[in-house]
């Protein structure tokens, strides 16, 4: 009877499997890509093209995938001069609305507790003068709210329970957090060693933080220093750095697996991949297969991190995955040239 | 005690918001809508309100939200201020009169959210004055009056165009329905009008129309479609005296040659008259009840030529952008183009036998796009603006392009441009790079290894943006989409500026906002200056079916006064739109991405709408069956060069083609069109 059962639970493993679908865009291709990944191939299922103007370069940046999983949200940085938010319908891959935002608009997500979309304006380019949060409303595609934050605010992530939504501001070197029902800043946390800065006369952050993510169940957020080369550590109950752990070069963007055990980072300046297993203190580097590691989103089930890389020039960006367990990357594709801004949509089995 | 009663009215505060937010969060999950107050509502200019909402069910059981989020449907970014949320009072306030949408956003427990616009009207402020005023200073018997209606309200706010109460005592005078006014017979008349309870009104003294004879002056009797025919209608009195500043009304009339086609064309209130199509029109004039007519035969311009495809250098893996052709220093001739969405290359090629182009160097930046490049007069620096750099720091690189077969990298100059240099331009010795599409920088490059940045130019304008700027005459023509040209002085003298010290002293924008590109025109045979200002529009929007589908059109601004420029004429190309060009010896060589180049007269005067008079002389498509993307023409620039049309094409490179001198022959033309397609 137990072989009966162990033979029958086996032929349904056999035959159990998973899909994982995802989005990357290409910045300097002016397309996102809809690619599934079945544990083993990665596949460009749709390359979608983006953008208004044909011949000229948008720099499609960052992406979300709305809670229902029905839209997809996708930022274009450049514009006459403001960039703006796509909407696009995960049914058909087409767009559905169109609104402005700011200068370079960056990452972004929706709370689920407000139902609305935050996207940093990133203002890359831009004058060293504070820049914002645009805060949209998805179903109208308005933007409502305008908050600004810190000079060149990058990484828009919202906490667990959606109340909150952070953003670092690289030049100035701060942490923000907005209160999403009152669309405020609620607090600011100087990033860099020796404490707080005042928004006059200039200041080049020295670590020059480029994203920030919430634990999924801890009152902590993680903070990239760029410019340090560290991973901050940021008690939100008691707004305090906690923890500075040195990573290799330039960690550019963090995302944190559900189960909370592993954080990945990008390491752009070492076109490398950090692996930490958060509680074991055990740090793994995977080397990716070409430079400027990008962006990161790990599966729900914590088992992969899909990684782009922009790659240099002419070369096409790539999407590397990155078995979490086994700390190394188990499948490449290439997309279009500039590999960026990724997000996850779902796994179907 | 009173802590202890404080606590435990906290305590039942608590347990009471608790079963609240249950029970909300329970309701939420049946069917509900949000009422609010904001429903009906009506305010005045100025006014502030506070809404308040809450969530209901069809049983009409009511639940607040925990939070209710205010906004104006039409965004941050568009015309929001007029009705703005004050998000700490928790109010709104109308600041212009109209129907505004407000949304209501209610946000539940479990983060389910809930919303509704409402329309909230905001009443135009009561009127405090109103005006009329006659636009002419004589009005004549059997004439219309041309009125002009004015209210200013009580926020001083100003508006044309409403409809006043219209009367009069006077028979001299006659109102219709519409609130047309017409001078029926001479006399006084006064005009009463009255709007919103305030009243006012006009005497108007109408003439005996002292014409008893008029003539109608032409400067030609018979002109090609597209001519500027000038008229000039002269009334006489009983005494055979010339009566002046009779304001008269000049119109037309006519019947094509073609039965399929309509006598059109445009006459002006100066009585100028440009007719599009071959035939017979009768021009006339009139004053009152009396008019003069003159008849004018329209022929065709004649101006159709074969245009000849006569050489192409063809990219195959990547797409193309600008292009320079320029005299080397050797004497010969070269051209350079860039690459778009690609690996950063830009190519050279002997194009001395425009019949037989060669690649014969290329040069590869750390860039995805290099979008522009040019070559200084002397033909020995080339500048091409980087895009997509892998480093983001883009910024442009100075080459030496003195022997083409070998080009060398002088230099590499990012600062200030590392949003992207999208254009740039070489005028002695200094370098005009647009950065971040906001604004370009002036840089010196006497010493091309050693650039230095010697001034600035902007607009100077929240939300400003550029993406062109070409100079001539130290005049730099500065192209900024809504903003329109801005004329700068970078050294001409005519306001004082340089360089390093560009100096704007003339502007003119549109109503669209798609100004993209400019190219300065004196034309030789009137010696009228224009800024010829084109669009660029991708009419689909996210939205595209077929990525080729542009729109737009060159707008011909005649700058002979800089205070006052007037906008005189277009270039449309039905179907097409419009990207760069050139222009030289009155010809026009424009080309319209998918239309191909299309090469327009443009001499005389002009007016109106050029390509319905007929003043294409002829087109290339520039796609090519070897291309990148085949047989796709998507043309990108033109340039006449020592008698040759060379252009880029997006989809297929370089190309060169020659006007001929010979007419098109129509025995061999497709039996159902007029004009024959080019040869290839």
């Amino acid at each position: 009877m137990s072989r009966i059962l162990f033979l029958l639970l086996f032929t349904v493993s056999l035959g159990y499997s998973q899909e994982y679908y995802f989005y990357a865009a290409a910045e300097s291709d002016d397309t996102v890509s809809l690619i599934s990944f079945d544990g083993e191939t990665l596949t460009e299922e749709e390359r979608i093209p983006v953008g208004v103007m044909k011949t000229e370069n948008e720099g499609p940046h960052g992406l979300t995938v709305d809670p229902s999983g029905e839209y997809w949200y996708l930022s274009l940085a450049h514009g006459t001069p403001y960039g703006s938010l796509v909407k696009y319908s995960t049914a058909t891959n087409r767009p559905v609305d169109k609104t402005t935002l700011g200068m370079f608009p960056a990452s972004m997500q929706i709370s689920s507790l407000t139902g609305l979309l935050y996207c940093v304006n990133f203002n890359l380019h831009g004058e060293m003068k504070p820049s914002s949060v645009s805060v949209v409303d998805p179903e109208t595609m308005t933007e409502i709210k305008q908050i600004q934050t810190g000079v060149m605010p990058h990484g828009s992530r919202i906490s667990p329970n959606g109340r909150f939504q952070y953003s670092v501001a690289m030049m100035s070197g701060e942490l923000f957090e907005v209160d999403a029902l009152s669309l405020e800043v609620n607090r600011i946390l100087s990033l860099d060693k020796g404490g707080k800065m005042s928004h006059k006369g200039m200041h080049h952050s020295p670590v020059k933080p480029t994203w920030v993510t919430p634990h999924p169940t801890k009152p902590i957020v993680y903070v990239a220093g760029n410019g340090s080369n560290e991973i901050i550590e940021i008690n939100t109950d008691l707004w305090k750095i906690t923890k500075r752990i040195d990573t290799g070069k330039g960690p550019y963007n963090i995302d944190i697996s559900s189960d909370g055990k592993f954080l990945v980072a990008t390491l752009k300046g070492d076109a490398k991949t950090l692996v930490w297993e958060i509680d074991k203190k055990n740090k793994s580097v995977v080397s990716n297969n070409t430079s400027v590691t990008h962006g990161v989103v790990i599966s729900p089930d914590s088992k992969y991190a899909f990684v782009t890389v922009e790659g240099i020039g002419g070369e096409p960006g790539l999407i590397d995955v990155i078995d979490l367990k086994k700390t190394k990357v188990v499948a490449s594709l290439k997309i279009g040239k500039q590999a960026g801004g990724i997000a996850f949509w779902k796994i179907e089995e | 005690m009173l802590t202890k009663k404080i606590l435990m009215k906290k305590f039942t505060f608590n347990l009471i918001a608790s079963a609240l937010l249950l029970s909300s969060a329970t309701m939420l999950s049946q069917e509900l809508v949000v009422k609010s107050n904001l429903e009906g509502l009506t305010m005045s200019v100025g006014e502030t309100f506070k809404p308040t909402s809450f969530a209901e069910n069809l049983k009409g059981e009511k639940t607040m939200c925990q939070a209710v989020i205010y906004y104006n449907k039409k965004g941050v970014f568009s015309t929001a201020k007029a009705v703005t949320v004050n998000r700490s009072e928790g109010t709104i306030r109308a600041n212009e009169p109209g129907t505004h949408e407000i949304v209501a956003l209610c946000i539940g427990q479990q983060g389910q959210r809930l919303s509704r616009t409402f329309p909230v009207q905001v009443d135009f402020p009561k009127a405090k004055e109103i005006k009329i005023t006659l636009s002419s200073s004589k009005i004549y018997e059997d004439s219309y009056i041309p009125l002009d209606f004015e209210v200013v309200d009580e926020m001083n706010f100003t508006r044309k165009n409403e409809f006043f109460q219209l009367s009069t005592d006077s028979n001299n005078i006659e109102i219709d329905a519409f609130n047309n006014v017409k001078a029926v017979s001479p006399g006084k008349a006064v005009l009463s009008a009255s709007f919103d309870n305030i009243s006012t009104s006009l005497t108007i003294d109408v003439l005996e129309n002292p014409v008893v004879k008029l003539e109608l002056k032409a400067d030609l009797d018979v002109a090609r479609t597209g001519d500027v025919v000038n008229y000039e209608a002269i009334g006489y009195d009983k005494a055979g005296k010339r009566i002046e500043g009779l304001p008269f009304s000049y119109t037309f009339s006519g019947k094509a040659v073609d039965k399929s086609n309509t006598a059109s064309g445009l006459i002006m209130s100066d009585g100028k008259f440009v007719a599009e199509v071959i035939g017979d029109y009768m021009i006339s004039a009139s004053i009152g009840s009396s008019s003069v007519s003159r008849p004018l035969k329209v022929v065709g311009r004649g101006i159709e030529r074969e245009v000849l495809k006569v050489g192409k250098g063809v990219v195959t893996d990547k797409h193309t952008s600008d292009f320079w052709v320029f005299e080397g220093v050797d004497g010969r001739d070269y051209a350079v183009t860039g690459t778009w969405g690609a690996d950063g290359t830009s190519f050279f090629w002997d194009v001395t036998d425009p019949a037989n182009i060669k690649k014969i160097d290329s040069v590869k930046v750390d860039a995805r796009t290099v979008n522009d490049v040019k070559v200084s007069q002397d033909g020995r620096i080339s500048v091409i603006g980087r895009e997509g750099a892998s480093d983001r720091k883009n910024g442009i690189i100075i080459l030496d392009v003195s022997n083409p077969y070998d080009v060398k990298i002088l230099s590499e100059y990012t600062k200030n441009l590392t949003g992207g240099v999208h254009n740039v331009f070489i005028d002695n010795d200094h370098v005009y790079a647009l950065s971040g599409s906001q604004r370009y920088y002036i840089i010196n490059i006497k010493d091309p290894k050693n650039p230095v940045e010697v001034g600035m130019f902007e607009v100077g304008k929240e939300g400003q943006s550029i993406h062109d700027v070409w100079i001539e005459d130290g005049i730099a023509y500065s192209s900024n989409w809504r903003d329109g040209v801005y004329l700068v002085d970078v050294g001409n003298g005519i306001a004082d500026g340089s360089p390093s010290n560009p100096v704007a002293f003339a502007n003119y924008d549109y109503a669209t906002g798609a100004h993209h590109a400019t190219f300065p025109f004196k034309s030789k045979s009137t010696g009228k200056f224009y800024t010829v200002l084109g669009d660029e529009i991708f009419p689909d929007g996210v939205d595209e079916n077929n990525p080729n589908i542009t729109a737009g059109f060159l707008h011909f601004v005649d700058f002979s006064d800089l205070d006052n420029p007037v906008e005189v004429a277009k270039y449309e190309l039905p179907g097409q739109g419009s990207h760069n060009y050139w222009i030289e010896d009155d010809i026009l060589y424009v080309a319209m991405y998918g239309g191909g180049v299309r090469i327009v007269d443009i001499s005389g005067d002009l007016l109106g709408d050029l390509y319905r008079q007929g003043r294409e002389i002829g087109y290339i498509m520039t796609g090519t069956s070897d291309g990148y993307i085949p047989n796709a023409t998507m043309s990108w620039g033109a340039q006449l060069y020592k008698g040759y049309v060379f252009y880029s094409d997006w989809n297929s490179g370089l190309g060169s083609s020659k006007v001929s001198d010979l007419k098109p022959d129509n025995s061999k033309a497709n039996q159902y069109i007029n004009k024959t397609p080019i040869i290839d």
